[in-house]
Order: C-alpha cells, then sequence, then structure tokens
C-alpha cells in the first residue's frame, strides 16, 4: 500500500482512537477523583495548613529556645485554652514539615498527635488539646516528604 | 503556508492570540500572588509561585483539550485552533516553572540528588493517600516537553504525519496523570471542597465534550451510501453521495467511503473530488472554502487546486483527486483515490444536466 493511502487509513484509525481513549476516560478518571476524596485523611479545619493568622494568647507557660527557632507554650489566664506558637528565626532548610505532640515520649509518630504544619519561614500558632495527659512537653518536627524526624523538642 | 521552515510565521492573528495569551497568564498571576499575599501572608514565595503556575497551567490545559471537541461541534471555535500550538508551548513553559520550583522547594534541600529524591523520597506505590504522586506530575512534565518541543512544522514532517501525531495524542495520558498528580497530590492537603468540585466540573466538561464530538464523527464516518445499479457501466464503482444543491457554491461536501473521507467541492460551474485530509496537519479540506481558485483549508490557509490537488506553485503539497459524475441532479463519487496531484476532469454542472434531461425525453437547451 502506497504511503499517501496507509497516511489516510491513520486518520479514519485516529478518529476512533480517539473515542475509544475518552470512553475509557469517562471510566478511569471519575473513579481516580472519587477514589482520591474517599482517601483523603480527615484533618480537622485549620490544622495540617497554616491556620488563619491566630491572636497569640497572653501567658507564657514554656520557652525554648533554640538557633533556627524559638517555641512557646502559651494559655490564657485561666488556662482553659492552650497554644504551640512556633517562631521560624532562620528560613528552615525543609521546605515543609509538621509538628506532633508526641506524649508517650516515644520519640515516633507512630502513636502522637498532629498539631499542624509549617513551612521553610513564618509564626505559626497551633491549638493544643489541654485534656490531654502529658508529665511534660514532647514535640517531634517530623520531614513529611523525606519521612524523617527533624527534631525532637522537650519541654 | 511555506516553502522553508521559519520558526513561527507571525502574521495579526498570531499577535492578537499570543497577546491574548500573555494578558490572560500575567493578570492571573499577579491576582493569585497579590490575594495570597492578603490572605495567607505566611506563605513563602515559593509556595506562591508553585501553587500560582500549577493552577495556571491546569487552566490553560483544559482550554486547549476543550477547543479540538468545540470545534467539531461548532465552526465558530475554529480561530481558536489556528495557533492552539502556541497555547501549549505557553502551558509547557508555566508547568515548567511549577516543575523545577516543587523540584528545588522539595528535594534540592537534602544531600540527595533532587531527581533521586523524587522517585525515592516516598515508595508507598500501593497506599492511595500516600502516592508518591509528584512522580506523575514528572512524567506528565516529560510529555509535554516532547510535545512542545516538536510542535513546529519541521517535526511533523520529519517524524512523518503518523510518528507526529501518535506522540502528540499522549497528551491525553499526560492530562490523566495531571488530574492524579492533583488529586492524590494537594487534595489531600486541602480541606476546602471548592478544589474538587472545580477539577470534577473540568473534567466532567472535557469528557462530555470529547464523546460528543467523537460520537458524531465516527457517526459520519459509518454512513452507507447506496451504489450504482449491476450492469450500468458507466457509474460501475461509483456511489451516489448527494444531491447537486446539496452543495453550497465554493463550498463543499463531506463523505466518508471505505476508508477516508472525500470532499466534493462545487466550484467554476463544475464538481471536484480531493481527499478531505490536508497535507499539513490532517485538517478538514471539506470544511473550507474556495478562494482565488483554490481550496483553502479552514485551519492553516492551505490550499489546492481543484482540479489536480496540488498546492499552487511554489509550493510542493498535494492531496488525492476522484473522480464524479452527475447523473441529473445526483452527485456519483468513486472512492478509488488517484495519487495525489492526479488530474481530473470533475463534473460540469450545466452539462451534465442538459444532457441527462436530453437522454430523459426533456427539450434541447431547457436547464432545471
Amino acid at each position: 500500500m502506497p504511503l499517501w493511502q496507509k497516511n489516510i487509513q491513520m486518520i479514519k484509525a485516529l478518529r476512533k482512537r480517539h473515542l475509544q481513549i475518552w470512553t475509557a476516560w469517562a471510566v478511569l478518571i471519575p473513579i481516580g477523583i472519587i477514589s482520591a476524596v474517599i482517601v483523603r485523611p480527615q484533618f480537622p479545619k485549620d490544622k495540617l495548613l497554616q491556620p488563619t493568622s491566630t491572636e497569640a494568647l497572653p501567658v507564657i507557660l514554656k520557652f525554648l529556645d533554640k538557633d533556627n527557632y524559638a517555641i512557646q507554650i502559651r494559655s490564657n489566664p485561666d488556662t482553659s485554652l492552650l497554644q504551640l506558637e512556633w517562631i521560624n528565626k532562620k528560613t528552615l532548610i525543609y521546605p515543609t514539615a509538621t509538628i506532633y505532640e508526641d506524649t508517650m515520649n516515644r520519640n515516633s509518630i507512630s502513636n502522637a498527635v498532629l498539631i499542624g504544619r509549617i513551612e521553610a519561614r513564618g509564626t505559626y500558632h497551633f491549638q493544643l488539646n489541654k485534656n490531654l495527659v502529658r508529665n511534660n512537653y514532647h514535640f517531634i518536627l517530623y520531614d513529611f516528604i523525606h519521612q524523617k524526624i527533624i527534631d525532637s523538642i522537650t519541654f | 503556508m511555506g516553502a522553508s521552515y521559519l520558526a513561527v510565521g507571525w502574521n495579526r492573528q498570531k499577535k492578537i492570540y499570543d497577546w491574548l495569551i500573555f494578558a490572560f497568564c500575567a493578570v492571573y498571576l499577579t491576582t493569585f500572588i497579590v490575594l495570597t499575599a492578603i490572605f495567607n501572608p505566611d506563605y513563602t514565595f515559593e509556595t506562591v509561585l508553585i501553587r500560582s503556575t500549577s493552577t495556571l497551567a491546569l487552566i490553560l490545559l483544559h482550554v486547549i483539550l476543550i477547543i479540538g471537541p468545540l470545534t467539531r461541534i461548532n465552526k465558530k471555535f475554529l480561530p481558536l485552533l489556528y495557533n492552539r500550538r502556541h497555547l501549549g508551548v505557553t502551558m509547557f513553559c508555566i508547568i515548567l516553572v511549577h516543575g523545577a520550583f516543587g523540584i528545588l522547594q522539595f528535594h534540592s534541600l537534602g544531600n540527595v540528588n533532587p531527581f533521586v529524591s523524587l522517585f525515592t523520597s516516598n515508595t508507598h506505590f500501593g497506599s492511595l493517600a500516600d502516592f508518591p504522586f509528584q512522580a506523575l506530575g514528572f512524567f506528565a512534565l516529560i510529555i509535554f516537553f516532547l510535545m512542545a518541543i516538536t510542535s513546529h512544522d519541521f517535526w511533523l514532517h520529519n517524524l512523518s504525519p503518523k510518528v507526529w501525531k501518535t506522540l502528540h495524542m499522549f497528551v491525553y495520558l499526560a492530562y490523566f496523570l495531571v488530574v492524579m498528580h492533583v488529586m492524590l497530590g494537594v487534595i489531600q492537603y486541602e480541606t476546602n471542597p471548592v478544589f474538587i468540585i472545580i477539577m470534577a466540573v473540568g473534567t466532567i466538561i472535557l469528557i462530555t465534550l470529547h464523546l460528543i464530538a467523537g460520537t458524531r464523527e465516527v457517526k459520519k464516518d459509518n454512513i452507507i451510501y447506496s451504489s450504482s445499479i449491476a450492469g450500468d457501466n458507466r457509474l460501475k464503482g461509483f456511489v451516489k453521495v448527494c444531491n447537486v444543491n446539496d452543495i453550497l457554491e465554493d463550498r463543499a461536501k463531506m463523505f466518508c467511503i471505505k476508508d477516508e473521507r472525500i470532499a466534493v467541492f462545487k466550484t467554476g460551474g463544475k464538481l471536484f473530488a480531493v481527499s478531505n485530509v490536508c497535507k499539513h496537519q490532517n485538517g478538514p479540506l471539506g470544511e473550507g472554502k474556495v478562494l482565488d481558485g483554490c481550496i483553502t483549508c479552514p485551519w492553516h490557509g492551505y490550499q489546492y487546486l481543484p482540479h489536480n490537488g496540488q498546492s499552487p506553485p511554489p509550493f510542493k503539497e498535494k492531496v488525492s483527486t476522484y473522480d464524479v459524475k452527475l447523473e441529473g441532479n445526483d452527485v456519483w463519487l468513486n472512492p478509488l483515490p488517484y495519487p495525489e496531484g492526479t488530474e481530473r476532469p470533475g463534473a460540469m454542472i450545466e452539462m451534465e444536466n442538459v444532457k441527462y434531461k436530453m437522454e430523459n425525453g426533456k427539450k434541447k437547451g431547457q436547464v432545471s
């Protein structure tokens, strides 16, 4: 068959192929979207990403100063509310990281409570659960991209 | 049309098209950055750049993929098709910024090669929620890169239309990868359902339009035409396709017989039949018109002489020609193509009408 005839046949075959592909996508893409929505973790609002700018509570209960960041535990006067304040003093070398509260002091995120996510710069305020039983405050800074613990912070 | 290759054959329409693209991108990025600075001041500039370029590229990708079926459904959208490749290359440039900053932000600050980190930092292929979605985006970027660098006509001719078209159909795979990159990536972190809704609406519109256009085109391909009566040697091998009055002057009607579509043009008192497929990018010649005596492709203006399917000198493109006859008002077409550029006499409309009426006992010289 001459090339020009082969090219002509190719066009009709292409039209059919287009329809086949989009028929397949009509099935696969909705399955993909629905599956992705179903497996979405159920984060509390304002927990994982930076919360909207929250005012710092007035009372400082604990304070820890490190080279690159400072951490404070704050509360209101009657300690009915607890807050973690994270201040990046220098740009973190990790572009995003999550903070966990490790109440069992196991230095592992397996049973730790997710507090929130921070980025390389900024100051963050996260609400802490005041009802948790804790001997001290133990936090883990976790790089979730490379899945490793960056730092452990104990007050 | 060009006898030699130019980087871009600028004309007024291309300039307007590109200015509109540039303006839209500039306004979108600026608005996104400003709004983020107001409502999320803690976001770093890198994060804002990653997000703004990703959302812009997603919008452009949907627009690009919608143009094809829209033009099949309604010819008014044809001007969008003419320079669609400019949109594609723009989208690639934007997505390149997104990919580069994403790799920079998430993989380049450690002690592992960023591209190695991209594929080794997350190996949870068995988990949907933790799926290494960044790899999906990377593969989509590779496809867009290959499409962008081969978007020029030079590659269309040197890779051959079949290879070129096959390569560019990978855009559909890239679209799927992009959808899953978004759904398994940022959607897993965003709590606001509006992002899922926007994504779902975009894909629904795209899929619906492609299915409508595709079904209509395949239906056209499957129309069966009646053959000549056995024993009628004059019309042996011909099929009856339409009435001559169905074809407008300097326009065509398209018919799909056996392998491919044939365009029958009415011009200068004659009917000519040529392949419907333009040599440039397989545009539908039958949807064009005759300008200055030449069949003109509606997509990019490539021209062919109706009687021999050749481009006027100095251009060298040729399309196949076919035999066409007129019996009374019935147009008969022989679907067996002649080699490209073969001269064929066509069918005289008025003469054929008179001859038919004479043979059927009408008065001499009377024309319907």
